[in-house]
């Protein structure tokens, strides 16, 4: 038993898509360096954050300005900072907050989750959504169904995320009073439906509706087209010359076409999915890495930001690589190179 | 005489459509599209004559917090203020109509500089190929992987910080805000990869078909090539992707005011949002009207833009 899985592993190591992942993984570090030297030059460049956060506060003394500046390494050229920023990331240490010198690992630590949890759970739900409406719309283009799927997921593409949110704030938390408006989780002796994991059902249900919503729209709008286009093809006609049953042909022969390349998109649109979070998170006060991104954007905290700024990036990188890889398996055309 | 008259009209009547009265009369059809249109007309409408029809000035006027004065602060919609006042005692609808020229202001020229990269990104990668294409195409793929709202923000806080966001430059005889130009000239910058690929793609196809292929054998030059018969022909796709931009940067500017990243002094729609965020208990009519006034504008841009396409692409006509 033992031996065989030996050997398992022995033929996965050897495979192509063992040598796919070892690749794809080298290559994501010269992205992400760069990605971390272009937000570092920028934000060190604008200035010095002490002189930036004292501008509002012109009670410090100079003297505890040098001191803040040496506490915190900023006297040193700002290549160097870089380095040795660098240094300390590869020993997973984000460095000290400006605020009051706390570890930035101490507050980014406990935001990773409530982040991933709420992408992960919206993001299954929109795609299991997401589908059957579109190849149902797509099988009788601009039919009445067809009219009213498309104008709606334009509707919900045009409407902005947070406004969306704010929308179902009032109505079901302020009018209604059904579930929390805010945060992940009740405070003890105050929970939502009386128990911790309905508690924390009651505070997911409405920042998942919103992001689902806002990528059903668009999820919906791509598979349609790419639907309509497959539908249009030779070999769908070909198909159903042959006498194949309709139900085969499209789920059969179009669906993993037409999908397809909504999976290269989902890739490429995960970037933009992963920043819309600071907008669900600010508006809900979800305890997430988006919400204290903007907070600390907003006050200048800057090695809080880079550290947000490299997790956000790696997340992304291996969303991606997921992605790809679920490319791989659903096409096999696809050769891995 | 008569009869050469008629010989007019008959020639006229015979003369073929050209390509782009065949669009207009496929888009005349598309209802979607028209209403788009009229939504898009009513907007601009709005954005000219808005200072006009507002009962009250905008925010640094003095005269803005004249429902302050008076003591109505955080007024429900009434007969006096139709869609309420807000949390600073500021007019909601008059901050409303003051707010569709910045929304125009965004979308336009966010649209102008993102579609003036693009093309010449796009047409350099797609035309002349090689290494200069490799180089593009892999700089739009990090930016196209990268979520760039995180990038936005600290480039919008960065540069506002350094500028003085307060003030406003003269341009034409028209007073512009500065911080809101910074926000416009970053969301700009971040916006251009996704259009450069596109028109990359356009030139592509253009330049592998046959008259292209005659124009070069009867020896014209690149340049000749490029502007006068391939941007010609991918003119359609550019239009469409520029009205689908405009909905996109209102949307994202409204995104990074609400945020608390956009210029204070400046009432956009996406700052009026943000001001009443923590009184939204309260003036729940304060977040409502300035949202409905985004959706609506990016709708009727994106119906324009889906009808456009519709009306323009000759892969889906009939």
């Amino acid at each position: 038993m033992k031996g065989s899985n030996l050997s398992r592993l022995r033929t996965f190591v050897r495979s192509s898509m063992f040598r796919y992942i070892v690749r794809r993984m080298l290559y994501m570090i010269p992205v992400a360096l760069g990605i971390s030297l272009i937000s570092f030059v920028t934000l060190y460049a604008a200035g010095d954050p002490i002189s930036l956060i004292r501008a509002g506060k012109p009670n410090i003394t100079q003297e505890t300005i040098d001191a803040m500046r040496t506490y915190y390494g900023l006297d040193q050229p700002i290549p160097l900072q870089y380095l040795s920023w660098l240094l300390n990331i590869l020993q997973l240490n984000f460095g000290k907050s400006l605020y009051g010198g706390q570890p930035v690992n101490l507050i980014i630590g406990p935001r990773i989750w409530p982040t991933i949890e709420l992408q992960i759970v919206s993001l299954v739900i929109a795609f299991a959504i997401s589908i059957p409406i579109a190849i149902s719309s797509a099988k009788k283009p601009y039919s009445k169904q067809d009219v009213t799927v498309t104008s709606l997921s334009l509707f919900g593409v045009s409407m902005p995320t947070f406004w969306f949110g704010l929308i179902l704030i009032i109505l079901f938390s302020f009018t209604l009073g059904w579930l929390p408006s805010a945060g992940s989780q009740g405070v003890a002796g105050f929970l939502w439906w009386g128990n911790p994991i309905l508690d924390g059902l009651a505070h997911l249900i409405l920042p998942v509706a919103v992001l689902v919503y806002v990528s059903l729209a668009q999820n919906i709008r791509l598979i349609r087209a790419n639907m309509l286009e497959v539908l249009r093809s030779d070999y769908i006609l070909a198909a159903r010359a042959s006498g194949i049953s309709e139900r085969k042909v499209v789920y059969k022969y179009a669906l993993r076409n037409a999908v397809t390349p909504a999976i290269t998109f989902l890739g490429i649109s995960l970037g933009s999915m992963i920043a819309g979070a600071p907008m669900t998170e600010y508006v809900f006060s979800w305890p997430g890495l988006g919400r204290q991104y903007v907070a600390s954007t907003l006050s200048l905290d800057f090695p809080v930001v880079m550290g947000i700024t490299m997790i956000i990036t790696v997340m992304t990188l291996v969303a991606n690589l997921i992605m790809d890889l679920l490319y791989v398996y659903i096409d096999p055309r696809v050769r891995l190179r | 005489m008569n009869l050469k008259i008629n010989k007019k009209i008959t020639k006229q009547k015979r003369r073929s459509a050209s390509q782009w009265a065949v669009a207009w009369r496929r888009f005349k059809r598309n209802k979607a599209g028209v209403a788009g249109l009229f939504i898009v007309l009513a907007v601009v409408f709005v954005g000219i004559f808005g200072d006009m029809l507002a009962p009250y000035p905008a925010f640094p006027d003095p005269k803005a917090l004249t429902p302050f004065y008076n003591g109505d602060v955080r007024t429900p919609p009434n007969s006096k203020y139709l869609l309420g006042t807000d949390t600073l005692g500021t007019d909601v609808l008059s901050n409303i109509l003051h707010g569709t020229k910045y929304a125009l202001y965004v979308g336009v020229v966010v649209t102008a500089i993102t579609m003036a990269i693009a093309i010449v990104v796009g047409a350099v990668a797609g035309y002349f190929g090689s290494w200069i294409d490799n180089v593009l195409m892999r700089i739009t793929e990090v930016f196209l992987v990268f979520p760039s709202l995180l990038f936005i923000l600290v480039f919008v806080r960065v540069f506002t910080l350094g500028a003085g966001a307060g003030g406003t430059f003269n341009f034409l005889g028209i007073n512009i805000p500065i911080g809101l130009t910074i926000v416009i000239i970053v969301l700009a910058v971040f916006n251009w990869p996704g259009n450069a690929r596109m028109i990359r793609g356009e030139f592509l196809r253009v330049r592998e078909l046959e008259f292209i292929e005659a124009e070069k054998a009867l020896g014209a030059s690149n340049k000749r090539i490029i502007f006068r018969h391939i941007l010609p022909n991918i003119l359609s796709s550019i239009i469409v992707v520029a009205s689908l931009t405009i909905a996109y940067a209102i949307l994202l500017e409204a995104a990074v005011s609400f945020l608390g990243f956009g210029d204070v002094n400046t009432v956009t729609w996406g700052q009026i949002l943000e001001n009443n965020f923590s009184d939204m208990r309260i003036v729940w009519w304060a977040e409502v009207f300035p949202g409905l006034a985004i959706l609506i504008t990016v709708f009727g841009f994106n119906l324009l833009g889906d009808g456009l396409a519709d009306a323009l692409n000759p892969r889906l006509r009939d």
